[in-house]
């Protein structure tokens, strides 16, 4: 469980989190979502206490992060792929790390195992590639069991077979009854991993949903059509709460009428019909029509 | 790469101990390559310097004896003293720039949230090894130039405390500059910056300040002078005689091997206490 209360950290003059509350529950995946430079990492970074919050706390499992008697057996976090000294290799950083914790050396040979780093473990971290810099950093976070699991960016550079066990991983730590908090800008991402998501837009929270909550709030349904006789599929559809907007390349896009009904409409009136497809808002969708404003850097489209 | 698996229990229940980080620490410092190259080169530099001395200085011919073999000895084993401050200083920057350099402090301080913990077990397990390497080395200069200067004539028991508590304060002058170090480490969090501001306090300041006092006869910047790190640390290892000498009262500020360790004790308290405050109030 993790418990974010009015949180805010500025930069300078930069207001990287702005006020922030949501709680992330046991038991299920919870995907925390927003464009680069909104403030997710900036927020992890606080729950486990390495960043002092301005305003506001955040706490994990009932109490601050620093509070916790064995940290790491409450929240393994991966903050960033890398958090590693370049010139020692992976083995000797996790039993560093283990060795705080008095965790046996057998466990960490168990998160090599897990993670899949048995060939390169003896190897120092400088020569790793940032896919087997995300697998030492997932390791470590395994390192001391926790309870609660943040990852940031945890698929960022794997390949296909990385991205899959890391969705595997994290649907079972919290099926177990764990607590999984793992960011990505990757909306397609999120949509096979998480139950629940929070939005995060220049520091401010957009959304804090399920994923079905927030696929169904994101516009309405749409029907793309296209006829050789707009005229007269508009006048057999009209009627209240139907608009129809045509598009540039002359295609009709319709809402307020299911694609069912339209193809009634146009039957009966005899209308010929060359393409008919419901539009479902997707994840995707919904995320950008969300973020459209509160993206930092946008790149300019030349019109 | 193999494939990776679901994740296992773990069997007992982690605890986070002063022992156990004092342990993690040291993995940390002997598992970087840095680590073995530094006090490696320190052990040759040592013995090479104190074999050139015991080998090549002039001692005027003849059987020496008394104070003046003593002070031959405790020359010849802490001849490289000043270059293994240096090595030192190296050490104890990268021994924490290093971390905050690749990030690894991030790791450190989620492992250890308070962060006291981590920064105490970094200088106890730093300060050890240095002390243990640097006797090490002071000692084996030691043993090895006793022949030499055996052979010229030279006579001395290593066991007489006025050989023996130099030989000591040498490794303890040099374990300090190394916390020094470290502190400034702390603040700084850059390499270069640390390295520059330490060798420049230990190498740098005492050569400015001797010019400057020189050139305008300012008695007051000689006293400063004296207080400085490296000024300050020579009296522990200084061969100081059986008996206490009368020296000529100057009017200036005169250390001795005890004031001399208080004053590096002071500037090691100062700047580890202030990389402390900072270290646990800034941003990992």
């Amino acid at each position: 469980m993790i418990e974010i209360e009015n949180l805010s950290k500025r930069y300078g003059p930069k207001q990287a989190v702005d006020d922030i509350s949501f709680t992330v529950r046991p038991g299920v995946v919870t995907g925390f979502l927003g464009p680069n430079g909104a403030g997710k990492s900036t927020t992890m970074r606080m729950i486990v206490g390495l960043d002092r919050p301005t305003s506001g706390q955040a706490k994990v499992n009932g109490k601050l992060y620093a509070d916790h008697r064995d940290p790491l057996h409450e929240v393994g976090a991966l903050l960033e792929a890398k958090a590693v000294h370049t010139g020692r290799s992976a083995y000797n950083h996790l039993l560093a790390l283990a060795a705080t914790h008095s965790i046996p050396t057998s466990r960490v040979h168990q998160v090599i195992e897990m993670t899949g780093l048995e060939n390169v473990a003896g190897k120092r971290v400088g020569g790793f590639s940032m896919g087997m810099g995300q697998r030492l950093g997932i390791a470590a976070a395994l390192l001391g069991d926790p309870q609660t699991l943040i990852l940031d960016e945890p698929v960022n550079g794997l390949d296909p077979d990385g991205v899959l066990w890391v969705r595997q991983l994290t649907r079972y730590l919290a099926s177990q009854g764990r607590t999984v908090f793992l960011s990505s800008h990757l909306m397609s991402e999120m949509a096979l991993t998480a139950d629940r998501v929070v939005v995060l837009g220049r520091g401010k929270v957009l959304a804090d949903s399920s994923i079905e909550e927030l696929t169904g709030k994101a516009g309405t349904t749409r029907v793309m059509v296209r006829t050789p006789a707009p005229t007269a599929l508009i006048k057999a559809i009209a009627g209240p709460g139907v608009s129809v907007t045509q598009m540039p390349d002359g295609l009709l896009s319709v809402t307020g009428m299911p694609a069912e009904q339209i193809g009634d409409a146009a039957f009966r009136n005899g209308v010929p019909l060359y393409e008919l497809s419901p539009v479902r808002a997707s994840l995707e969708q919904a995320y950008l029509e969300l973020t459209q404003d509160e993206v930092e850097f946008r790149a300019e489209v030349a019109a | 790469m193999t494939t990776a698996t679901l994740p296992v229990p773990l069997s007992v229940k982690p605890r986070l101990s002063a022992a156990g980080i004092v342990r993690s620490e040291w993995i940390k410092l002997r598992s970087v390559r840095s680590t073995m190259w530094c006090y490696g080169i320190l052990v040759v530099l040592m013995l090479g310097i104190g074999v050139l001395i015991s080998c090549l200085a002039d001692f005027g011919g003849g059987d020496v004896t008394g104070d003046t073999a003593r002070s031959i000895v405790v020359a010849a084993s802490t001849g490289g003293l000043n270059v293994a401050v240096l090595i030192v200083a190296v050490l104890g920057a990268l021994i924490i720039t290093g971390e905050y350099a690749t990030g690894m402090i991030r790791s450190t301080f989620a492992a250890v949230p308070r962060r006291t913990g981590a920064i105490a077990a970094k200088a106890l397990v730093l300060a050890s090894t240095t002390f243990v390497a640097t006797s090490v080395a002071i000692w084996l200069t030691a043993l090895v130039t006793w022949p030499i200067l055996a052979g010229r004539g030279v006579e001395v028991q290593l066991s007489d405390p006025s050989v023996f508590l130099p030989l000591l304060g040498g490794a303890v002058y040099v374990t300090m500059i190394a916390l020094l170090a470290f502190g400034f480490g702390m603040i700084l969090r850059s390499t270069a910056g640390t390295l520059a501001t330490v060798l420049g306090l230990i190498m740098v300041a005492p050569l400015i300040l001797q010019m400057l006092s020189g050139l305008t006869q300012a008695g007051w910047l000689t006293d400063i002078s004296a207080l400085l790190p490296q000024n300050a640390g020579s009296h522990l290892y200084a061969y100081s005689g059986t008996a206490a000498l009368p020296t000529a009262d100057t009017g200036r500020l005169t250390l001795n091997g005890w004031s001399g360790f208080g004053v590096l004790a002071a500037w090691d308290a100062i700047v580890l206490s202030a990389a402390l405050i900072l270290v646990k109030r800034r941003d990992a």
